[in-house]
């Protein structure tokens, strides 16, 4: 009987502490008091990208301490969404994807920082973030898809190095020539590693086919990406969907380790690539950067502009945020978009959404990023078009769009029978509701 | 409890008063706990099923709406054609194996501690590492079941959980492995209550082993058998965890079962009220089946 005291008296202040959380606050505004904000991140200690803004913001504004506060990395956006819902989450919080834009803003989750965005002047990442003519967050990250390639295995098997006048058919043809170079000369490397992601097929497709529209229901374009994919796959030029999946492999160890010649991912992986080469958890080799190929000759060459899609990483305001702190986040939302925090982002190896000349030396003078011409121009020319266009429709069409990527991919339907089956679906399941 | 036991005489009022506070405080915490994660939820759900919700904001009641678009929803039919499959295929296949493993291991053989604690190995491993190393397994073209199938002259094995057609038996074959441990105990269990000079008697009039079997084991695990197609019955309905790691519903969406269609439109596509109103047909579902098999046992029990 005595122990059950202690435990209603926990419930009682469990209850409390619950119901505490939920009062607003409103203090006055004085610009040089010492305030904090709070910013949401996720596995902190594994992603430098949020300490560094938070002390590069410090340096220039020492009265605004910004806290940060963790999230999982993997379900950011369902933590997210319900400590929005709770009135619980940080001033500052990061959208991680592009996909669940349209859900904070329609919910009335991102406060107006057209203030913030105004002073950031052209900044083509900034566009998906503004409905009506206001601005609802401000990109820090633009991340855009590149292909990695081992030099080293290249001149193993023969071939040479990309020159970045590749459209996919070139690609494909090379991937299959470095496979048998590459077993030739008694390596079990092959010439391409493809993730197991949607992106690594749809993304390409979307971004580069003309009139290719995710919201139009017609998913033909998807078609020659897909062939490709699977006949690399029959040819043994890449590993199969199935084993990729089945065995669970990662593309830091196909590439890091050195089991594929080429790799197409998004530029996040120059950082992690990086780490891993001090951790061991990667091989050191020679390696580079260039464009991802090209649907036609139209973009190819480094006088064209090569097309590659890729999303934007942005903060907005959370709206229950006491007001005396407005002024300091919007100054930190400036700040994290700007030049500053740019060559900052890039020091530690991540692309910021400036892309200026300055921010691209700081990375490539990064030890162990390769200083090639190609690799530069791959890495600071291109046309980035979002992955996940703002819809409220985007969720669901990527959805039913997954599914036609697993089935196309392990072979278990044909190409036409389940292209005509997401367009069904589209129709009866996301479009019209 | 105590309150209802014993009379409440004088001078002993103060002793029942406090053995009833004592049993309120015993419960009460649990049951602050239940009312507010799981019965305000559930209560919610009924609500949120007619509404239209997307977290944030006020939930727009619908009315029927949402029931009136799973009607048309082809991937509705789909995860419950899906969820039947992997119910029909599990339930009987989990039950045979353990029963058949129950049997095996309630003689006095040696080592037989060693068995059964083999046989429930699985059920508490942690899941996520059954679904990567049975991926391993089943690896089309590495794998061992593959090697072995190859090996015993099965030309063109099956692609397993890379093929459309196999990827749901996959899983059942690893739901089952899984599960037979914990119901084989349960099982034990029923064996053991079954007095033996049962068995000692029917050996006497001559039964042979089948039909000692059909007629003293059968019906004296009748309780048990009942408990376990309950249990397994529910279980098979809501499955989860194990095909969203080992599949995550494909390929396609050839092993989308309810409860990750519901998780998919709530969790993923902010669909709250579509999702309610799909939780709401799987709690039918099993409220219905349940009620039917207690409707059965209790007719057979009452014959």
């Amino acid at each position: 009987m005595t122990r059950a005291i202690p435990g209603a008296v926990c419930t009682a202040m469990a209850l409390t502490l619950l119901l505490a959380g939920c009062g607003g606050e409103d203090e006055p505004v004085d610009p040089n008091a010492p305030v904090t904000i709070t910013l949401a991140g996720w596995s902190l200690s594994s992603t430098p990208e949020f300490k560094t803004l938070a002390d590069g913001f410090r340096a220039t504004h020492p009265n605004v301490t910004v806290e940060l506060k963790e999230y999982d990395a993997a379900n950011y956006d369902t933590q997210m969404i319900a400590d929005l819902a709770a009135g619980t989450a940080p001033d500052v919080y990061v959208l991680k994807n592009l996909k669940n834009f349209y859900t904070y803003q329609s919910g009335g989750q991102l406060l107006d920082v057209s203030d913030a965005g105004s002073v950031l002047g052209a900044l083509p990442a900034l566009a998906p973030y503004q409905v009506d003519g206001k601005t609802y967050a401000v990109p820090y990250r633009q991340d855009s898809w590149v292909l990695y390639y081992n030099k080293d295995l290249f001149d193993t098997a023969k071939v040479p190095h990309p020159t970045g006048d590749w459209t996919w058919d070139d690609y494909a043809a090379m991937a299959k020539r470095l496979t048998a170079g590459l077993k030739a000369a008694g390596s079990t490397a092959t010439g391409a590693y493809q993730h197991v992601w949607q992106s690594t097929a749809q993304g390409f497709a979307l971004a580069q086919t003309p009139g290719a529209d995710l919201l139009s229901g017609d998913y033909a374009y998807l078609k020659p990406y897909y062939q490709r994919s699977l006949d690399l796959q029959a040819a043994g030029a890449q590993p199969t969907f199935g084993t990729a999946n089945t065995n669970k492999l990662t593309y830091q160890a196909q590439f890091g380790k050195q089991q594929s010649a080429m790799l197409l991912m998004g530029t996040w992986y120059v950082a992690t690539l990086l780490n891993q080469r001090t951790s061991g958890d990667a091989d050191t080799f020679e390696w580079g950067i260039a464009p991802a190929p090209q649907h036609d000759r139209s973009t190819t060459g480094t006088s064209a502009t090569p097309v590659t899609f890729g999303d934007p990483t942005g903060m907005g305001i959370n709206p229950k945020i006491s007001k005396s702190k407005v002024p300091a986040a919007q100054a930190f939302l400036a700040y994290v978009a700007g030049e500053d925090a740019g060559k900052a982002l890039a020091g530690i190896g991540i692309t910021p959404a400036r892309a200026t000349a300055p921010i691209t030396e700081t990375l490539f003078a990064l030890d162990g990023v390769p200083d090639d011409a190609l690799s530069k121009f791959a890495y600071g020319t291109h046309e980035i078009r979002p992955e996940n266009p703002v819809s409220r429709h985007t969720t669901g069409i990527q959805n039913v769009l997954a599914d036609l990527h697993s089935a196309v991919m392990s072979d278990s339907k044909s190409l036409d029978e389940a292209i005509t089956e997401a367009q069904a679906r589209a129709r009866s399941e996301v479009l019209t509701q | 409890m105590a309150a209802t036991l014993t009379r409440p005489r004088p001078g002993r009022s103060r002793l029942v008063w406090r053995n009833t506070i004592a049993g309120w405080s015993f419960i009460l915490p649990n049951f602050v706990g239940f009312a507010l994660l799981t019965l305000a939820p559930v209560m919610a759900l009924f609500y949120l099923a007619f509404t239209n919700w997307n977290v944030f904001g006020v939930a727009e009641w619908t009315g029927l709406a949402n029931f009136r678009r799973m009607w048309g929803d082809a991937s509705f039919w789909t995860a419950l054609r899906n969820t039947l499959y992997y119910t029909v295929l599990h339930i009987p296949l989990t039950m045979a194996a353990a029963l058949g493993l129950a049997l095996l291991l309630n003689r006095r053989i040696r080592g037989v501690g060693f068995f059964r604690t083999a046989a429930f190995f699985p059920y508490i491993t942690s899941i996520v590492a059954i679904a990567v190393v049975w991926n391993q397994l089943f690896s089309p073209e590495y794998g061992p079941v593959n090697a072995f199938l190859r090996a015993v002259g099965v030309h063109s094995p099956p692609g397993w959980t890379t093929s459309a057609d196999w990827s749901m038996p996959a899983v059942v074959i690893v739901g089952t492995w899984r599960e037979m441990g914990y119901y084989m105990l349960l099982f034990l269990a029923g064996l053991q209550t079954i007095p033996t000079q049962l068995y000692e008697a029917a050996k006497i009039d001559g039964a042979t082993a089948w039909q000692r079997f059909r007629h003293v084991t059968i019906p004296g695990l009748r309780p048990t058998t009942f408990f376990v197609v309950v249990m397994l019955t529910i279980g098979s309905f809501k499955v989860f965890d194990l095909i969203l790691v080992m599949t995550e519903g494909g390929p396609g969406q050839s092993t989308l079962v309810l409860s990750q269609y519901i998780y998919q439109k709530g969790f993923v596509e902010n669909q709250f009220g579509y999702a309610s109103a799909v939780s709401i047909v799987l709690f039918a579902i099993c409220f219905g089946v349940t009620a039917v098999q207690f409707w059965i046992n209790n007719r057979r029990e009452n014959r």
